[in-house]
């Protein structure tokens, strides 16, 4: 059968991902958690926000694996979250991002269905414009990949799926 | 394998806001253990032709949420759908909403993006339906009604580069 075209596909780096959840707040919980985590200079890679469920809020975001322990300290402190709000947090996560041509919600059950076989999780899903990002195991990411990869056609002249660089942003400014 | 990229800007710059109005909002959600169906029902049968402008999906307490935002008329089809479709269990259907969506260099490698983005909204006392930032994007579902508002603070937030 003739497979699908895609066109491209890319791995994170090794991440680790935060659920809060919690009741109504007057707390902007979005606006107050990456706020926190600005002091700490660290980045959100990867943000789902669902502030409207039935019966909780819902904040999912994505950091580099090498900040879980100052992120845990920084919402376990006392008032960093409103009342009632509980932290789950995951270690170990990695996003694979695909740019599909078209076709996208095709694509994105197949992936489902494919992943569900081999017993690869879903942690997160948001898409852009161009790409659909999933979260998922960082150890799996190789065999999520290959799954990917077996299911639909890449351009030949594909960039590396890898990231070969991390960039990181730095507060040392010359000349300032 | 690293590189430092520095960014000194008074104002973050962004390659622009674009908008998409008329949509509407279904959220289901799904048991872990059912994502194999839900998955066999979005790529075959009639949905598979739909063009979702935006797709959330947050797992919590073996379950799998999903948001998807989809121009009304495919909106009423895809939540008719749903309800046939005893696994899923639908919680909200909203319309019309709209998104606002912006890119800028590196938004997804950089601090900060989210918070002038969160902090603007909630000064202007404009409430966000959903979110999703992956790669370089930062996606916004907002009441109809809010979105020149947010525009029109977030342009202030942000700076259009020309």
């Amino acid at each position: 059968m003739k497979k699908l075209k895609i066109g491209g596909l890319k791995q994170s780096l090794e991440l680790c991902q935060f659920d809060l959840r919690g009741p109504d707040s007057s707390e902007e919980i979005a606006s107050k958690v990456s706020t926190l985590l600005l002091y700490q200079k660290i980045n959100m890679e990867f943000l789902t926000y669902y502030p409207n469920r039935n019966s909780y809020h819902q904040l999912t975001f994505c950091i580099s694996q090498d900040k879980f322990f100052t992120t845990s300290e920084i919402l376990k402190k006392e008032c960093s979250l409103p009342i009632g709000w509980e932290i789950n947090s995951r270690g170990h996560v990695s996003i694979i991002t695909i740019f599909p041509h078209q076709s996208a919600i095709k694509i994105l059950g197949v992936i489902m269905v494919s992943w569900a076989a081999q017993s690869i999780p879903i942690y997160g899903i948001a898409t852009s414009l161009s790409a659909i990002s999933f979260v998922t195991d960082y150890h799996l990411i190789d065999k999520a990949t290959e799954v990917i990869q077996d299911l639909f056609q890449l351009p030949e002249d594909h960039a590396p799926i890898k990231p070969e660089i991390r960039y990181y942003q730095s507060d040392i400014v010359k000349g300032d | 394998m690293e590189t430092i990229a520095v960014y000194w800007e008074s104002r973050i710059k962004t390659y622009g806001f674009q908008r998409i109005t008329d949509l509407a909002l279904i959220e289901f959600s799904c048991p872990l253990s059912e994502i194999k169906l839900l998955g066999e029902i979005l790529s075959q049968g009639d949905l598979k032709i739909l063009r979702p402008k935006f797709i959330i999906a947050q797992e919590s307490d073996h379950e799998i949420s999903f948001i998807f935002c989809l121009p009304l008329e495919e909106g009423e089809n895809f939540h008719a759908s749903l309800e046939k479709t005893p696994s899923l269990t639908n919680h909200r259907y909203i319309y019309p909403v709209s998104i606002i969506f912006f890119y800028g260099p590196h938004f997804g490698d950089r601090y900060g993006i989210a918070t002038a983005t969160f902090s603007t909204l909630s000064k202007a006392g404009i409430k966000i339906i959903a979110s999703g930032c992956s790669s370089a994007s930062v996606f916004l579902v907002l009441a109809q009604d809010d979105i020149d508002k947010a525009e029109e603070v977030l342009a202030e937030t942000f700076e259009v580069a020309k």
